[in-house]
Parts: structure tokens; C-alpha cells; sequence
């Protein structure tokens, strides 16, 4: 069951991984800083809700960690780190009271928290309280790529909860 | 259980809040026209936009890399970064706005201000 548990952990942040590289090739369209698509957090939601926390928190931390390295910006630790982790504080409160089918929901507020982690870094990285002013534009466009990931998710974790991959809750 | 209704409203409201907060502040100007240039939080160059004549430029080293900055009569910009994202560049020119430029990997920030910050320098400030 531990090797099933280990294979499926490391498949999945694979699988995020890969899609946090290909989406760092995407050119942002705004030139904003923060704001992206945020792809890589459909893995996080939908491992939230198909096998709870402790392995998604595994998930999430071997990504942020890789994924920055292969970015070669280790600043970017920093502020992934901070917005990964109050995302998942967030997520790990809204599983309790969430369905399978508002798992978009999880998705959106993650999203908030994410971005609010993220400005809180760079106010702190930079000294520059100002930075806040930030914050409006990124909740906006966390909040539309966050339903729109969020979807993805619950789409994938309501047909993969079938499958005897996932069966197992440790 | 809330219902998806609720969220959808609770999220709407967000959203709304966010949108014209956001819009707010864009169409916000500066406060002044000093440019102070802010490395890991320390003013370390500052212009008053409307006294430059010449265009010219500078660059600002740190250990991650290089940004150059252009300075023209009444505006500034990054010209030009070696950080992967170049956020900094595409923001284009600060004028009037109080949206600072910010180039995150470098820790770099170019704000408009009412007077140079002489409270957070290293040294004298140039010019």
C-alpha cells in the first residue's frame, strides 16, 4: 500500500511539474507581476479533495521546490512558497465544507490566499508596503483563472474517484 | 453546507470589490514627480523627472543581475532586465501613476514621490 501511495504521489507531482514548466514558456499577458494562470494548482485541488491533505502538501512543496529550480529563480521560492502555503491553510479548511460538486469553490479561495501570500512576500522581500496596490488586479484575475482551474479539478477528481488508483485513503 | 448559490455569491462580491478597487488605483496618479529608485528597500537613486532635459540612462547592478533604467523629461521606464520574466520591462513607462515598477527577482522598485527619500538611502544621493 506505501508503494502504491509513493508511486501515485510522485506520478501526480510529475504531472504538475511538468505543467508549471510548460506554463512558465507561456509569455504573460499582462504585464503585471504575479499574474498567471496558475495551472499547476489544478493538481492541488484535485489531490485535496481525492486524497487529503498530507499527501497534497507533499505534492505541493516538491513542486514549488523543483519548479523553482528548473525556473532558475530561486527568488521565486519565496513568493511561491508563501502563496502555496496560505493557499493550502485555506484549502485545508474549505475540504471540511466543501461537495465534490463546489470543488471549484476550493480552487477560487485558494486562489485569494495564494495571491494574498504572494503580496505579502514582496512587500516584505522588497521593504515596499506599496506593493498592496497590486493586490486588486491579482485577486481579479486569481479569482477568473481560479474558477477556470478549479472546474478542471473537479472535472478530473470526480471521474478519477472511480478509479482504484485513488481508492485508497490512508 | 453552503450552497453553490452562496459562494457564487460570496466569490461575485470579491470579484466586484477587487475590479473596482483595482480600476481605482490605476486611474490614481502620483503623488509627485521624484522617481526613487528602491533596491532591497533602499532608496539608492533619485530623479526629479521634471527638471531632466537629456534623456539618459543607468543601470543598477545587484548579484541576480542587471536592470537599466531610461530616464526621459517627465518619465522613466526599464529599458531593459536580464530576469527571466520581464515584467519590468513590459510595464513601460511610470508617468504619472502611483503603480510602483517592480522587478521582483531583482528586488528592484521605482516609485513616484513627492521629494527624494532621503530617509532610506545608503549614500548621498547622485545628481
Amino acid at each position: 500500500m506505501q508503494t502504491k501511495r509513493l508511486t501515485r504521489d510522485a506520478l501526480l507531482a510529475a504531472i504538475a511539474l511538468v505543467i508549471f514548466v510548460v506554463e512558465l514558456q507561456l509569455p504573460s499577458p499582462v504585464p503585471i507581476p504575479g499574474v498567471k494562470l496558475g495551472l499547476a494548482n489544478v493538481i492541488t485541488v484535485a489531490s485535496m479533495f481525492l486524497m487529503g491533505p498530507g499527501d497534497t502538501l507533499m505534492i505541493l512543496l516538491v513542486r514549488i521546490l523543483l519548479g523553482s529550480i528548473f525556473a532558475g529563480q530561486m527568488m521565486a521560492l519565496i513568493y511561491s512558497l508563501s502563496g502555496g502555503m496560505l493557499c493550502f491553510l485555506a484549502m485545508l479548511l474549505l475540504r471540511r465544507i466543501l461537495t465534490m460538486r463546489q470543488i471549484w469553490v476550493c480552487s477560487v479561495i485558494g486562489a485569494i490566499f495564494h495571491n494574498i501570500g504572494q503580496v505579502l512576500a514582496a512587500m516584505a522581500v522588497t521593504s515596499t508596503p506599496q506593493l498592496a496596490v497590486y493586490l486588486p488586479v491579482l485577486l481579479v484575475s486569481g479569482i477568473i483563472t481560479g474558477v477556470l482551474t478549479g472546474l478542471t479539478a473537479q472535472f478530473a477528481a470526480n471521474r478519477l474517484k472511480l478509479h482504484p488508483f485513488f481508492s485508497h485513503k490512508p | 453546507m453552503i450552497s453553490t448559490k452562496k459562494w457564487v455569491a460570496i466569490i461575485g462580491v470579491i470579484l466586484l470589490l477587487s475590479a473596482g478597487a483595482a480600476l481605482y488605483l490605476s486611474f490614481r496618479g502620483a503623488s509627485g514627480t521624484v522617481a526613487n529608485v528602491y533596491q532591497d528597500g533602499k532608496c539608492i537613486y533619485s530623479v526629479d523627472l521634471s527638471e531632466v532635459e537629456e534623456p539618459f540612462t543607468l543601470s543598477v547592478s545587484c548579484e541576480d543581475g542587471t536592470n537599466t533604467i531610461a530616464i526621459e523629461p517627465g518619465r522613466i521606464c526599464i529599458q531593459d532586465a536580464d530576469c527571466p520574466d520581464q515584467v519590468c520591462v513590459k510595464s513601460g513607462w511610470l508617468k504619472n501613476s502611483a503603480s510602483p515598477i517592480v522587478c521582483l527577482p531583482h528586488k528592484l522598485v521605482i516609485r513616484l514621490e513627492n521629494s527624494p527619500d532621503s530617509a532610506n538611502t545608503i549614500d548621498a544621493v547622485a545628481k
